[in-house]
């Protein structure tokens, strides 16, 4: 299989790095406990299969491992679809900590990704939640903000808060408290298929510099072969759109607030700006003007488009390295002749830095979930059992686990999980890797705002789809996004 | 229409009836056949989409043009599914017996709770009754989504959240206000000069009511019972909101595990639903006769 140019890309990466970093991580870089201001795919390695940790040890220190107890338990969970590597991963977890921890009567419910949130808002409504709860990234700071978590933080369950991004640990943070902890933290890629590109009459192994260059290609790519070259997605109430289109909005220097720049104070909106404009046009353009990419965009999610791209029918998606892990299931559970064109499929597959703005502005979502304890009053029983509690997070955040539940599509939250012999041996299995990796310093978080779920699950999708349907121009879709970002913020509703 | 004479009536036509001269095939025949045969596609063929994909690997299931036919079919999905040994299947037979029992459950008891209260509405005269009969498709009138909330909150209060008995309930809750009308619709098509015989020949009411008006009812009881049966086995909302530990989850809550965030195992996904839809299909085809009789029964009033 060919190399992609990958390599030219990371070192152009590592070699703004600095600089992001810098930007990203402006709060306590000195006491990190993995020195993040040398960030690079050479430094992960270098560091990967350093340390030992003995989480049984680590976890023993902050509840008895003899402790009696129970605890209810909600997690975005790993189903059928997902890449059988990580469902072991997650069967192991509950077998290792069942062992651990023999005497704690643990009730976990797994829970899907687009489920999680407005199940758990009702069960908050009727004082039925879980004793504790893993949350996407941007559901921390709103739940926290209405009263519902304890106070968490890393020091509470043996770890110390440089062990973890800065980034993530703004995300459980409201009103200067600590509600959380990070489990993972995830940056994604750009994907596109070889083969395509070369029959597109492009060169297959240079992925799109900017995003002005991936509507050029996805046009190329349409009028050349008739298929999708863009897996735009604009599904409403779906977290997939918020982490495809946020990249491109930063990246042009729009934002909903001033969440990209090195200090935010999420005062002045800016959705209506002219680089947010646009970041919008530019999806307008390949939706509209192009028809380059797929017709059901507005309906579509991650989960939508993977099929897409698996069948050749579109040629660059923003996506985890998971999927890689998705490709080679389907490919050995495959048979025949199918075994060989799945296998044409991952020799095709490559993976590169996402695209930059105009500017040579490159941005990605801090993504990722974190893991909260909440007030006994919102609980099923009235009663948290905050000891069990504590040895289910310190145990899901030890290096070793936020490693091994992160293995195949994200990156552990405890940052020492870099150091650990699984994050050697994953350097050395998973393919591209290191394009997500190398993406992290460039993450921005989500405004660390109780209304962020909305403005991302709701506004921003809105604003795509007024846009694309031709419901309003994209001045227009984006000023009514951002009059509807001031109303939410004003203490309005929807 | 429905009285014994009547009932008789049609056979004895059949008996003495001269074969007809057969119609000539006008434009409008062939149109109907024509709509009747493009209504038999629009809902067959997703039936059978679903169930070629079930039967593909997670590969082929992707691929674009299609693969008609599979070219490397496989049952490994369903194998998947039914093998206890598997997490997976361990958990899909889990929810498919979840789901056996509540719909069981809420059908028996929608019967037994229809079955009087349709009854009482037709055939007795007491104060309130007219309020009382539209009161109980007051909740019919909402969205089923507006008392989620209010119905989850009601449920934690009873203790009931995470048991099968908050889905019962509210199954019931939706299903007994259209079953008592259809009951109704029913009982008041049954001449009340059979139970009148009965009482004159020293049937008590009870008796009257169990050995004469239940046995010409059965059709619409048998309606009831399927229409019970089927909100209950497909209802997805409620039981995502009031159960959330594994072992008590439903099918269609369950069936939501072949998507995650970023992928979807088709195959497998076509394969249980297929599976969860026998029971449903079986039940109909069986029973679909006296499903039709009854929601045409109340139609005629005599």
């Amino acid at each position: 299989m060919r190399k992609p140019r990958l390599g030219r890309a990371l070192v152009h990466g590592a070699a703004v790095t600095a600089l992001a970093v810098s930007t990203m991580m402006s709060t306590s870089v000195l006491a990190q406990s993995v020195d993040i201001s040398q960030w690079s795919p050479e430094y992960v390695r270098s560091i990967a299969g350093t340390e030992e940790f003995d989480t049984a040890a680590q976890c023993g220190a902050v509840t008895p491992l003899d402790y009696q107890g129970k605890l209810t338990f909600w997690y975005q969970g790993v189903f059928e679809g997902d890449p059988d590597l990580l469902r072991q991963y997650y069967k192991d977890f509950f077998v290792a900590f069942r062992e651990t921890y023999p005497n704690i009567e643990l009730q976990e419910q797994a829970l899907t990704y687009n489920d999680l949130l407005d199940k758990f808002r009702t069960a908050l409504l009727g004082n039925a939640g879980p004793m504790m709860v893993r949350l996407q990234i941007l559901g921390g700071v709103e739940f926290a903000s209405k009263g519902y978590l304890q106070e968490l933080s890393p020091e509470d369950v043996g770890w110390k808060t440089e062990d973890f991004w800065p980034g993530a640990m703004k995300s459980v943070m409201w009103e200067g408290k600590t509600y959380g902890i990070p489990t993972n933290n995830e940056t994604m890629g750009f994907i596109w298929n070889a083969d395509i590109f070369e029959r597109a009459g492009l060169d297959p192994e240079k992925p799109p510099a900017t995003w002005d260059e991936v509507v050029a290609y996805s046009k190329q790519i349409h009028d050349t072969l008739g298929i999708a070259g863009y897996g735009l997605v604009a599904r409403k109430n779906a977290g997939n759109t918020p982490y495809r289109f946020m990249p491109q909005l930063w990246a042009y220097g729009g934002g909903v607030f001033d969440e990209a720049d090195p200090n935010p104070t999420y005062e002045e909106v800016r959705l209506d700006s002219p680089e947010s404009k646009q970041a919008l046009q530019a999806s307008y353009d390949m939706y509209v003007r192009d028809k380059s990419v797929p017709v059901s965009a507005l309906t579509n999610q991650q989960a939508d488009n993977q099929p897409l791209f698996l069948a050749g029918q579109v040629a660059m998606m923003v996506s985890h390295p998971s999927d890689y892990d998705v490709m080679l299931d389907l490919q050995a559970k495959a048979t025949g002749a199918d075994k060989e064109k799945a296998q044409t499929v991952i020799d095709n597959m490559r993976y590169g830095l996402i695209p930059t703005g105009p500017d040579g502005r490159r941005a990605v979502v801090f993504g990722g979930s974190n893991i909260h304890i909440l007030k006994p009053e919102y609980v099923d029983g009235g009663v948290v059992d905050e000891a069990a509690a504590k040895a289910m997070t310190c145990f899901w955040t030890s290096p070793e686990w936020s490693l091994k539940m992160a293995y195949a599509g994200s990156n552990p939250g405890n940052l020492n999980g870099f150091k650990t012999s699984w994050m050697k041996e994953r350097l050395e299995n998973i393919e591209f890797l290191d394009v997500t990796t190398a993406m992290l310093p460039y993450g921005v978080p989500f405004p660390a705002l109780p209304v962020t779920p909305e403005i991302m699950n709701i506004i921003i999708p809105d604003m795509l789809q007024n846009a694309l349907t031709g419901a309003m121009t994209v001045d227009e879709a984006a000023e009514d996004a951002a009059q509807k970002v001031r109303d939410l913020t004003g203490g309005g509703g929807l | 229409m429905t009285s014994m004479t009547e009932m008789a009536a049609p056979r004895g036509r059949t008996a003495s009836a001269a074969p007809r001269p057969r119609k000539k095939i006008d434009g409008w025949r062939w149109g109907g056949r024509i709509f009747l045969l493009f209504m038999l596609a629009y809902t067959a063929l997703p039936m059978i989409w679903m169930l070629l994909t079930s039967i593909k690997s997670g590969f082929a299931a992707t691929q674009f043009p299609p693969q008609w036919w599979p070219d490397e079919p496989t049952l490994a999905s369903y194998q998947k599914l039914l093998d206890p040994q598997n997490s997976v299947g361990q958990d899909f037979l889990r929810f498919f017996w979840n789901s056996l029992f509540v719909s069981v459950c809420t059908t028996i008891m929608a019967v037994v709770v229809a079955v009087p209260a349709a009854y009482a509405f037709s055939r007795f005269s007491f104060p309130g009754r007219k309020f009382l009969f539209f009161a109980v498709l007051l909740r019919n009138m909402f969205p089923a989504v507006i008392f989620l909330v209010p119905l989850f909150i009601l449920m934690r209060v009873l203790g009931l959240v995470n048991t099968h008995g908050s889905l019962i309930l509210t199954y019931l809750t939706f299903g007994l206000p259209l079953a008592i009308w259809l009951l109704k619709g029913f009982y008041d098509n049954i001449p009340v000069q059979l139970e009148q015989a009965a009482r004159i020949d020293g049937a008590t009411r009870f008796q009257a009511f169990l050995l004469i008006v239940m046995p010409l009812s059965a059709p619409g009881i048998i309606a009831t019972a399927i229409y019970s049966f089927i909100g209950a086995w497909n209802e997805y909302i409620y039981a995502a909101t009031f159960l959330t530990r594994n072992d008590q989850l439903t099918l269609p809550v369950g069936i939501q595990r072949f998507f995650s965030e970023n992928t979807t195992d088709f195959p497998g996904l076509m394969a249980a639903s297929f599976m969860m839809s026998v029971p449903v299909v079986v039940l109909f085809l069986v029973l679909q006769k006296y499903f039709v009789r009854a929601l045409t029964e109340g139609a005629v009033k005599h």
